[in-house]
């Protein structure tokens, strides 16, 4: 499946054929990653719709060249759930990661496909030992603290931080040219 | 040197766990500061490779009916919002209303930005070339996005683009650039409370 060409099809002629396969491909994805941040199951499964009708309705605005679909999909649902989180008061934080999302990289030699900086962060994770995905995952896709992350896998805090500082490491080696 | 915001902080951002005041903050950081922002996209690469490798959870709908209802028309591509007038060019402060700038002292005007989710009070600071900020300290956080010219403390020089987290542990005492003066934007969580006479006479007049 070519996610890219997908949501371009959609972008271009309404394509619902490329929903359905987009919808089959990344809902189900949406809704773990969601549940993994401790969104409830029936709230996950809300937000996944909301967020695949979201790439459907913003497609257009979609540029490979700075981030890769599945890089795309996550920060529309990364902002959903912001917004589900404080619905009463709807926030204006997901507005104010738009804005962020659309800047375009400043000097011509920093830029770089973003579809390839996706890649080579896939491909960095697959250097980490099992123990050390799970601190990166904890402290960088759900944020939490260091201390937090100690709390919820019942490790000392000077392990998260040394396990962390590793699997920063490794992934610097790979990421290097990139910065 | 540059300061920027820790790991810890821009991963939180990131995920979109910081109080909206603060996060306001570090997105004016982000918007100025392009490594800052190269480190986010690449935080953000890391969710999406989350996201590929995740174990899917069954979905209890359908695609292909719910295609069916989808709305005709896909979304034209907006302009970025404009920054409101006399914001120093922030656009990220475009969703938010700002106050009036209003004087709190010699060579300091402050307009408060309203930030209605937020435990942070949030607002943009100008200080006059030289201004010395009365010696003050915090009990939360005061998170500081340097948006023009410069200032000068205990813990650094800061210019435009840098990112000053100071906590409870922080006495400070800035000094304003003496050519540049000085704007920033500021969330503070906690009281201020300012040290010395000078400061004790202004503080029922400041109420930051």
């Amino acid at each position: 499946m070519d996610a890219n060409a997908l949501i371009q099809s959609i972008a271009q002629s309404s394509d619902r054929q490329a929903f359905v396969k987009l919808f089959d491909h990344f809902a189900p994805r949406v809704k773990a990653l969601l549940m993994r941040q401790g969104t409830p199951a029936d709230l996950a499964e809300e937000l996944a719709q909301e967020t695949l009708l979201m790439v459907w309705r913003k497609a257009a605005l979609f540029d490979p060249t700075r981030a890769g679909a599945s890089t795309w999909i996550a920060a529309i649902a990364r902002n959903l759930r912001i917004d589900a989180a404080r619905r009463e008061k709807r926030s204006r934080l997901p507005d104010v990661f738009d804005i962020l999302q659309g800047e375009e990289p400043e000097q011509p030699d920093q830029v770089f496909d973003g579809s390839e900086r996706d890649s080579r962060v896939r491909a960095a994770l697959t250097s980490l030992s099992p123990d050390q995905l799970r601190v990166v995952q904890l402290a960088f896709m759900e944020g939490l603290s260091h201390q937090d992350v100690a709390k919820r896998l019942s490790i000392p805090l000077g392990t998260v931080k040394s396990r962390l500082r590793l699997a920063m490491a490794r992934m610097r080696g790979s990421l290097e040219d990139l910065r | 040197m540059s300061h920027r915001p820790s790991g810890e902080t821009l991963a939180a951002f990131a995920a979109g766990r910081l109080d909206e005041g603060l996060a306001l903050v570090v997105a004016a950081h982000v918007e100025i500061n392009p490594r800052t922002r190269q480190d986010l996209a690449e935080l953000d690469a890391l969710s999406g490779a989350f996201l590929d490798t995740i174990e899917p959870e069954p979905m209890g709908v359908d695609a292909r009916s719910l295609s069916m209802a989808l709305p005709h028309r896909v979304e034209d591509v907006p302009a970025r919002p404009a920054a409101p007038p006399d914001a120093a060019g922030l656009a990220v402060l475009a969703p938010y209303a700002l106050g009036r700038w209003q004087s709190v002292g010699r060579g300091v005007a402050l307009r408060r930005v309203d930030v209605p989710n937020s435990e942070a009070r949030v607002f943009m600071l100008r200080a006059q070339p030289g201004t010395r900020l009365p010696a003050h300290r915090h009990t939360g956080a005061e998170w500081t996005t340097i948006v023009a010219g410069a200032y000068q403390h205990e813990y650094g020089r800061y210019a435009a683009g840098d990112f000053d987290e100071a906590d409870d542990r922080h006495a400070h005492t800035p000094v304003v650039d003496p050519r540049e003066g000085c704007t920033c934007i500021v969330a503070l969580t906690g009281t201020v409370r300012f040290e010395g006479m000078i400061g004790r006479l202004l503080q029922p007049f400041v109420r930051l």
